[in-house]
């Protein structure tokens, strides 16, 4: 292992590379910072940038993308207030108090150096668990795919926000939308009505773009005329030694970053539930622990650790199933799974075998980035606040015009760049209706993959779905979905809903 | 309240709606005995159908407060409790958005990109700022040039030049 870690690193640290991760780890934290652009988008816009990349300057940048964003959301969430992604909502709690009490670079500095830290922890993580779970799935057959896909959906269907019924059926049509397309095993042409450009069905990044970059633009134009711009207020870095707090301070904070790191970790292997979540949950439970729980919301620094450790730990715990298992848990590992494909690497058990190098490369990417994050968001700090002053209604257009360049450059078509359109359209009807988009994604991603291992499992067992639960793992899995809904329809109908179930599902 | 029903309503039909289309086509799909290409589309539009009616039975059996938030981001939404709404900037903005695609093509990439940018910039100003002129077209023309120039150059990808196809 620590020989093909060192190919990793040797891999990294090239100029090229180096650069490219550099502007990718910036960019991602500008749009992890502004409110309304996401890491998902940073990746999906950056993704035709890398087409004509190699595979490892290609992922690592998408990989520094990823961990810039994810970490950029603090930094709007402690100077304006708002949340820049909902990774982030638990720091504003107290991250905001702090900044009105004047101590904005202590808030700064904590978020900063615990995103860090729980980076760190989930990759060493993911470096040590990943491998063992790909020897595991290696023995996966098409029964076991088929039943964790399922799960997989279930999961991210029951848990997302708003009604469990515009969860599933979301889910659903996420599937649905993914059967357009010459049909698996058979080679049936389904729902093309003709159209040639149909036969492939749509792309997955076309999907992605629409759902999330072209509804937030028409989201924007709903309101975005009469809304306020909050703007940020700058902090003073002056007298200022290392990153703004005492090393006693960090010393109690890090029973809190232990834990915290572990609630993270653990929820970001969950399918569905990621970084949005895990932050609320440990925060929550930060707050109960701690001796001076009554002053969290106030301004404590505790909860900003908790919150900041914990959505950072989920980079690693979402890598999990996507590398391991090729199964996305959420949207920004299912675009980062779209940019595997374009480099022409199927992640999955296999990939650690024959890929073996290049996974130790993504490895050593994810180290490198979360280091050049850990400087650039503290040291660049003044840069970043200033482009948050951005005005929306000169962002999100040259966004649109990105996502029509990012579309078009798929495969040089027309076609393609509609398609955006078309499912631009479908996200803002989802935002109207209060439908989550996220199972969608994960639907149209998993749908495929598990139709054609429902298909190919009816072949193996002749026609019968009985091994379908008489197989253990596919049996388990399909049994805990199963649980799961009723478990979800039961506390939905309970009146009193537990806390932890209002925080899920929010 | 009221209107929160009517919504939830109207929501369940447009659901019940896509799954009773998706039904339909499933059906014309050619198969054959047994698990066919035709079996999961058929599958799911029943489970769509079925939520579907279940959103429309609870729009009708929920009392009049409703539990759930419309908004998917209810922490937002409590934020800005007096947001204005306004559907004609939508529409411009789809407008721009359909012009923008379908002149892609025949006019080119380089000229089209300036026209949306300035116009979008004009649509979406907020309504307590004045629009700058020069600003706006400046930005729009130096961000055409700056994608379409960088994507020719460094990334291989040859967007439409359209009307200057003999220039470029």
């Amino acid at each position: 292992m620590l020989e093909l870690l060192q190919q990793g690193f040797g891999a990294v640290f090239s100029l090229n590379i180096m650069m490219l991760m550099a502007v990718g780890v910036a960019m991602g934290i500008v749009f992890g910072a502004v409110p309304g652009l996401s890491a998902t988008m940073a990746v999906a816009l950056c993704l035709p940038l890398t087409f004509t990349m190699g595979p490892q300057a290609g992922l690592s940048l998408l990989v520094a993308l990823f961990i810039g964003a994810t970490s950029g959301g603090l930094i709007s969430a402690i100077l304006l207030k708002i949340p820049g992604t909902p990774s982030s909502i638990a720091t504003v709690f107290d991250g905001g108090p702090l900044m009105e009490q004047g101590h904005g670079v202590k808030a700064l500095g904590v978020g900063i150096v615990f995103s860090f830290l729980g980076t760190i922890f989930s990759i060493v993580a993911l470096m040590f668990i990943a491998p063992q779970l790909a020897k595991v799935a290696l023995s996966f057959g098409p029964h076991e795919y088929f039943a964790i896909a399922v799960f997989s959906l279930t999961l991210i269907a029951t848990l997302s926000a708003g009604s469990m019924v515009k969860g599933l059926f979301a889910g659903a049509l996420g599937i649905a939308v993914s059967t357009v397309g010459i049909a698996p095993v058979e080679a049936v042409r389904r729902f093309t009505f003709g159209v040639s450009e149909l036969n492939g069905g749509f792309s997955m990044l076309t999907v992605m773009i629409g759902m999330f970059a072209v509804a937030e633009i028409i989201k924007l134009a709903e309101s975005g005329r009469h809304a306020v711009q909050g703007k940020a207020r700058s902090v003073s870095m002056k007298n200022i030694k290392g990153f703004g707090f005492s090393l006693k301070e960090f010393r109690e904070q890090l029973p809190n970053a232990g834990r915290s790191g572990l609630i993270g970790l653990g929820i970001g292997i969950l399918p569905g539930i990621g970084a949005g979540t895990s932050n609320l949950v440990s925060y929550i439970i930060a707050k109960k622990r701690a001796k001076d729980g009554h002053t969290y919301g106030k301004g404590n620094i505790g909860g900003v650790v908790a919150s900041e450790t914990a959505n950072n730990a989920g980079i690693g715990g979402a890598m999990m199933p996507l590398m391991t298992l090729g199964i996305p848990g959420d949207t920004v590992t299912a675009i980062m799974l779209g940019g595997f494909l374009i480099h022409g690497i199927q992640p999955g058990p296999l990939l650690f075998i024959s890929q073996g190098p290049l996974v130790y490369t993504i490895f050593a990417a994810l180290i490198v980035a979360t280091c050049m994050m850990l400087f650039m968001e503290f040291y660049g700090l003044r840069l970043f606040i200033k482009l948050l002053d951005v005005p929306k209604h000169i962002l999100l257009p040259i966004i649109l015009v990105l996502c029509v360049v990012g579309a078009f450059g798929l495969s040089s078509r027309l076609f393609d760049v509609w398609s955006i359109l078309l499912f631009g359209l479908l996200g803002y009807a989802f935002v109207k209706a209060g439908m989550p988009a996220a199972p969608f994604i994960i639907g149209f991603i998993l749908g495929p993959m598990a139709e054609t291992n429902l298909r190919r499992g009816l072949m193996l067992s002749d026609g019968s779905f009985a091994e379908f639960f008489t197989n253990p793992i596919a049996g388990t899995f399909l049994g805990l979905a199963l649980a799961f809904v009723i478990w979800q329809v039961f506390s939905a109908l309970r009146p009193k809903p537990s806390a932890i179930n209002e925080i899920l599902r929010t | 309240m009221n209107t929160l029903n009517k919504k939830e309503l109207i929501i369940g039909i447009a659901m019940l709606g896509a799954s009773l289309a998706y039904l339909v086509m499933a059906q014309q799909l050619p198969g054959h005995d047994g698990v066919d290409a035709a079996t999961v589309p058929k599958l799911l539009a029943g489970f769509l159908s079925l939520l579907g009616v279940m959103q429309l039975v609870s729009a009708f059996a929920k009392p009049k407060v409703a539990a759930e938030p419309a908004s998917p981001v209810p922490a937002e939404a409590e934020e800005q409790p007096t947001e204005v709404i306004e559907p004609r900037t939508v529409l411009k903005t789809l407008g721009l958005i359909l012009g923008y695609m379908a002149l892609l093509g025949p006019v080119g990439f380089p000229i089209m990109t300036v026209v949306y940018l300035y116009l979008q910039f004009l649509v979406l100003t907020p309504v307590k700022q004045k629009a700058r002129h020069l600003t706006y077209l400046l930005i729009a023309v130096a961000c055409s040039a700056i994608i379409f120039l960088l994507f020719r150059e460094a990334f291989d990808l040859l967007l439409p030049a359209g009307l200057l196809n003999n220039f470029i």
